[in-house]
């Protein structure tokens, strides 16, 4: 399947990957003029972090082979689509009990910020051609591709 | 090469066919933009930044928060504008005090009149009336922040300058209101974004009154009237038999000697002896307009106007422009490497448009003669030297014969007769439904190159709007017809017949943005004949394609004169509900503009079209069934 891949040399910490995701996923518009930057439940399933060298690391969902969420999932909201690749949740099967947030080796997954109830979790932007964090980068940085 | 569209196919088929970068290539590779940025906010005042606004991190390090921020650099960018406009009101009265001084020719002595009875000077000498009137200017521009310029009472409407007297948005000297607004923009300084929109309507009144009318009418004094003509425009302009000069920039009065010597019999002999016909100016960006909407004045040396500021980088791979002078923006880094490549020399005269390749020449006006002999020599000597390198490429298919060109204030309201009656009639019987300046700049994001300007122009006209223009805005709209009589055929039945009748085209051409300032005042006068106040006029502004930060400071002239302002693009606001929510709804109340932020063609037309019928309804003019909802 195709994966996003980071070229960690590439990233500046602009965070357009994380506006990106935020516009993507905000259902007031796909535009970045619909997006509220002050509205909390505005959120990237995506964010970038510092190394222990300080160096900007996007974190991205990788949509593992070994997908630890689902392995820890006990309601079977996470699923592996061993055709796609693709790691997908289903928030209404979710009972959040966040173990999935526990057991992600990248540290991508996370609670909603609003109500603590869901996961947010990257879905490759729904079948979106170009994932929209891809889109938004700047330097190449994110790139979309197969995996080898 | 990836290349944006254009309204204007044929330019955009040269541009593919030359294998030259341009802005319309370099466009393309600049597509994913900063989400921050657009929303205007990053602050990047200290080094504890830069921060950006998040959901998740609402404040910058220092507390600031998205209204502060956003609030600092529009105010920021606005202060820029302003000042970039008042560096061309000052070069100007200062070149008209030296044409005083040395009692030098005055083509517009009407025009100084007006102004010396506006501003009560008595003064039988000619020159010494020029001194004074350029003094007057200078004086209010130079005063400190706490004492208030004095023309501003002469030149604004009444009920205009009562309204910001009452909400303590009149400027003290220009300069000084720019300098405190970079002040209070500052690290830890202003926190409040409703101070700095009101800096800027301050600043925007300053812009508007000095910056653009005053310098028009002082260059009306120096340069001569504009006189309505007809007149051809594009490339075809263009002609090789010439040693051509192409000048980019706002400050007009800077070339006036060089164009009158230009075609002095020796100039012309000079040219003749390496094989040209003499001398001729191509009108490119602002200065080009300038010199067409004076056109009647200077029939010989000028070839005519080829295109906007987008336009500069092809004109020069052309290979007929033997020398570049620049005096002010929009002179794009990007025609650098093209003129190098076409070998053609870059002279710069004032240092505020200083090219990285280009020879500097610091002009004052008493140089003037030496400085044009410079020129004149520079570019016999680059005809010489490189004509026979270089290949002429001229699309001759390009443009249009037949623009009709010279309007300004005084000239229309001559046209119609000395007074306005006849348009006011025109709007009363809703043969005419309302008017609107589109206006200003052209960039390549609003859907292309002149796109947007040109298909909101074309909406507009076919719902019997008629269309102001001044600015790039005008260099794009004539470049595809619309500025014709024939461009009729395009407007909504009631306004093809005013056009048909009068032989003018439905979109009138004011010449450079700077002529903004004369829409201005055709506003205030019709608001004058018909006694109420320029925000009860069903009359809308747009500058769907604006470029840069002068065209902010032009935005918040019209907001202080209260009237509506489209933009497709927001200017970099939208991350502040403060401010946003100020500018695009609560200003109704206080001054009676409103910013209209729209980036769907029919639906900005709309907007202004509703505008323009709900001020004809409470005129008590005519509104046809089923127009207003």
């Amino acid at each position: 399947m195709n994966r996003i891949k980071v070229n960690r040399d590439l990233c500046m910490a602009c965070l357009n990957c994380v506006l990106g995701c935020m516009i993507e996923h905000n259902e007031k518009g796909k535009g970045i003029y619909d997006l509220d930057l002050e509205d909390i439940s505005n959120e990237g399933r995506n964010h970038i972090g510092l190394d222990k060298n300080k160096c900007p690391t996007p974190i991205i969902c990788r949509h593992c082979e070994e997908p630890e969420c689902m392995y820890t999932c006990m309601s079977g909201a996470m699923t592996k689509d061993r055709d796609t690749g693709m790691v997908a949740y289903d928030e209404k099967k979710c009972s959040s009990c966040f173990m999935c947030v526990m057991a992600c080796p990248y540290g991508v997954l996370k609670a909603d910020a609003v109500d603590r109830k869901v996961v947010l979790k990257c879905n490759m932007c729904n079948g979106r051609e170009i994932p929209r964090c891809v889109e938004n980068c700047p330097t190449g940085c994110l790139e979309l591709g197969e995996e080898e | 090469m990836k290349m944006c569209k254009s309204a204007d196919a044929r330019l955009e088929s040269y541009i593919a066919s030359k294998n030259v970068e341009t802005s319309f290539n370099r466009v393309e590779h600049q597509k994913i933009k900063c989400g921050f940025g657009q929303q205007g906010v990053c602050c990047r005042l200290c080094s504890n930044g830069p921060c950006r606004i998040t959901p998740q991190s609402p404040k910058g390090v220092c507390g600031a928060t998205a209204d502060t921020i956003v609030g600092r650099n529009f105010l920021r960018a606005v202060a820029s504008g302003a000042a970039c406009y008042l560096h061309v009101v000052e070069t100007t009265a200062r070149n008209l005090k030296t044409v005083g001084e040395r009692k030098g020719k005055i083509k517009g002595e009407s025009t100084l009149d007006d102004l010396a009875s506006l501003f009560e000077i008595e003064e039988n000498d000619i020159h010494d009336r020029a001194i004074k009137v350029a003094d007057r200017v200078l004086s209010d521009l130079y005063k400190p922040r706490n004492e208030k310029m004095e023309l501003v009472e002469k030149m604004a409407y009444g009920p205009r300058f009562d309204k910001w007297k009452e909400l303590n948005i009149l400027p003290g000297g220009a300069k000084s209101e720019v300098f405190d607004a970079v002040v209070k923009t500052s690290t830890n300084l202003s926190s409040d974004p409703i101070d700095m929109l009101l800096h800027s309507l301050n600043l925007g009144i300053s812009t508007g009154l000095y910056g653009l009318t005053l310098t028009n009418l002082l260059n009306d004094v120096m340069l001569g009237e504009p006189v309505i003509r007809m007149a051809p425009v594009g490339f075809k302009v263009i002609d090789e038999d010439y040693i051509n000069i192409m000048i980019t920039g706002h400050q007009h009065s800077v070339i006036s000697h060089l164009q009158d010597r230009l075609i002095d019999e020796d100039i012309k002999k000079l040219a003749q002896g390496v094989g040209a016909k003499g001398f001729k100016l191509v009108g490119c960006t602002c200065v080009g307009q300038d010199l067409q909407l004076r056109g009647e004045h200077y029939q010989e040396v000028f070839s005519g106007h080829a295109g906007n500021n987008f336009t500069s980088e092809a004109i020069i791979s052309t290979g007929a422009i033997d020398l570049i002078v620049s005096e002010f923006n929009c002179t794009l880094p990007g025609i650098e490497p093209i003129a190098d490549e076409f070998m053609v020399d870059m002279i710069c005269l004032d240092d505020v448009a200083k090219k990285a390749n280009s020879e500097y020449i610091n002009f004052t006006m008493d140089k003037d003669a030496e400085i044009s002999e410079y020129i004149i020599n520079k570019g016999f000597e680059n005809y010489k030297n490189r004509r026979k390198k270089i290949a002429i490429d001229i699309p001759k298919d390009h443009g249009h014969d037949d623009v009709i060109t010279g309007v300004s204030e005084k000239s229309l309201k001559a046209f119609l007769g000395n007074t306005w009656k006849p348009l006011i009639d025109l709007i009363a019987k809703g043969k005419i439904k309302g008017v609107a300046g589109v206006v200003g700049c052209s960039n390549l994001t609003a859907m292309g190159h002149d796109v947007f300007t040109v298909e909101l122009t074309k909406e507009l006209i076919k719902r019997d709007i008629i269309v102001l223009s001044a600015g790039c805005s005008s260099g794009g709209l004539e470049n595809v017809g619309l500025m014709s009589p024939k461009a009729a055929e395009e407007a909504g039945d009631n306004l093809k017949a005013v056009c048909q009748a009068l032989k003018i085209p439905p979109v009138l051409n004011f010449g450079p943005c700077l002529a903004i300032g004369r829409l201005e005042i055709v506003a205030t006068e019709l608001a004058e004949a018909l006694n109420i106040d320029i925000p009860q006029l069903p009359l809308v502004l747009s500058a769907p394609q604006w470029l840069e930060e002068q065209a902010l400071a032009d935005g918040a002239f019209g907001l202080a004169l209260g009237l509506p302002l489209h933009l497709a693009i927001p200017p970099f606001i939208t991350g502040s509900k403060v401010v946003t929510e100020t500018l695009t709804n609560s200003l109704k109340d206080i001054t009676g503009g409103q910013l209209i932020l729209e980036e769907d063609v029919k639906r900005a037309a709309d907007r202004l079209e509703a505008i323009v019928l709900d001020r004809r309804k409470a005129l008590g003019l005519e509104v046809e069934v089923g127009e207003i909802a």
